[in-house]
């Protein structure tokens, strides 16, 4: 099997929009979760970007480009540019591979409030492809531009298609990764109305977030797009590439009982797939980035996932979510956990699951408690995205 | 009354086109604002001056026809 190199990182994130800036403030168990939007009825709390938008366009350029697009082109720019990739390679042979779970949410809400009179550019600010479409022209890519929407698994489910694409040959180079940017009142208000975001206390926002915790209430919102480039490890030696890490194995399953509820053998299915495809056992996995999006529910079922694939080895597997630190970025979620797993992996360190007080005992498994905890063994991890929909996406990462 | 120094203030706040290259006789959409920006620009207009204008003829593709427009407008709106 052609073996598949991560040669390049591009965040533009909450916690900044260098990797090794971004994960710095993970080991140090920094969170960017704030309260937003205090004219709501009940207290919102989520992790925004500060972005710059004048680094990547001139103000003509963002007429109808919705913020979602604009973190979109910036992360892709920023792993072209990291890759080193761009310049030698046949346009037609580039592919772009973006998650996004809502599209430009800011262009809907905005028109709502026009009061009548509507932004001509609303749609095609909104469209969930758009993103993908502004990397392609903004990179000249002229293969596959494609979008993915499968709510919290999209990025990780474009990554492992872009992995699919660059495996077959399809294409050379892939951009792969997702962005979301959806903190807007009627979306929170949404998500609010779902009962799955944590609730808190005046002045506790940062904390509010806690995966696997007996006191968990569920997940902040988080903004932000993340990309990798994929390539063959062949190319990549061939052009003397730095190789973050290889892409070893993905898996991919669908519940198929529940529109949101999590199921502990449909992710299970998603885990085995991954390390069948990787071939790798249970136990040469030293860390999991959880998907841990700190609901009741959710944290329990993937624990219990990762118990039944793991066995006797779950106490060999350091688990932990960084929800708790960015937020969940939904669409963006799968490649931004990936791009951390990715660089737990180079550093052989390991982000804590934060804000976990107490683990609950149904969550019983060996989570990342400290912070700037190393792993000098650390040769594989993981990295879980489950989505609303019943589709469960693992990307299974092994250093370079 | 020519609003036309306005607008070339407006379009180059909105979006950075510099005030040397804003010449009134040159098509925007030549300048990339193709006919759905425009219309966004359009909105600016009409938020600037206060005013509504008619839906613009599809004829007006520079800066110096959109400003009679808005003049006519405007001149209709004062003697209103």
């Amino acid at each position: 099997m052609n073996s598949i190199a991560v040669t390049g990182l591009g965040l533009v994130t909450s916690h900044g929009d260098t990797p090794d800036a971004v994960f710095a403030a993970m080991m140090r168990g920094e969170s960017a979760v704030q309260p937003v939007f205090p004219e709501l009825p009940k207290p919102a709390a989520a992790a925004t970007v500060a972005f710059d938008q004048s680094r990547w366009f001139t103000k003509l350029q963002l007429a109808g480009v919705d913020r979602v697009s604009q973190l979109a082109v910036a992360a892709a720019d920023l792993a072209m540019k990291d890759a080193g990739a761009a310049g030698d390679i046949d346009p037609e042979r580039i592919g772009v591979y973006a998650g996004c779970g809502m599209g430009g949410a800011a262009a809907l809400e905005a028109a709502y409030r026009s009061g009548g009179r509507v932004p001509p550019l609303t749609i095609p600010a909104f469209m969930p492809n758009a993103p993908a479409a502004h990397v392609a022209m903004r990179q000249k890519a002229l293969g596959p531009v494609l979008t993915y929407s499968v709510a919290c698994a999209s990025s990780a489910v474009a990554i492992a298609e872009a992995a699919k694409a660059v495996q077959s040959g399809e294409v050379d180079v892939a951009i792969a990764g997702g962005t979301e940017a959806l903190i807007v009142p009627g979306v929170v208000l949404a998500w609010q109305a779902m009962q799955t975001l944590a609730s808190f206390n005046p002045g506790e926002a940062a904390s509010s977030v806690r995966p696997f915790s007996l006191d968990r209430t569920g997940f902040a919102l988080g903004e932000g797009a993340a990309f990798v480039i994929l390539e063959s490890a062949e190319r990549a030696r061939r052009r003397n590439a730095r190789v973050y890490a290889c892409l070893a194995g993905w898996g991919i399953s669908c519940d198929a009982t529940h529109l949101t509820k999590p199921d502990v053998p449909g992710q299970a299915r998603a885990l085995r797939a991954a390390l069948r495809r990787a071939d790798l056992k249970p136990r040469d996995v030293g860390y999991c980035n959880a998907h841990g999006t700190a609901t009741r529910i959710g944290d329990v079922i993937e624990r219990d996932a990762l118990a039944e694939v793991w066995g006797n080895d779950l106490d060999h597997l350091s688990v932990s979510s960084t929800k708790a630190l960015h937020g969940h970025l939904l669409g963006a979620a799968g490649a931004l956990e990936a791009a951390i797993t990715v660089l737990a992996l180079q550093h052989r360190q390991l982000p804590p699951n934060a804000n976990c007080t107490e683990i609950d005992p149904a969550c019983r498994m060996n989570l990342v408690t400290r912070t700037g905890v190393a792993a000098p063994q650390l040769e594989v991890a993981l990295s879980n995205s489950f989505a609303f929909g019943g589709t469960n996406a693992v990307l299974l990462f092994k250093r370079a | 009354m020519s609003s036309l120094k306005e607008l070339q203030d407006l379009i180059h706040e909105k979006y950075g086109i510099d005030m040397s290259e804003l010449d009134p006789s040159a098509s925007m959409r030549e300048k990339g604002l193709d006919s759905l920006a425009l219309v966004e620009f359009l909105f600016a207009v009409e938020d600037h001056f206060h005013i509504n204008l008619p839906d613009v003829d599809s004829n007006v593709d520079t800066l110096a026809e959109l400003a009679v427009v808005v003049d006519r407008v405007r001149a209709a709106k004062a003697a209103a």
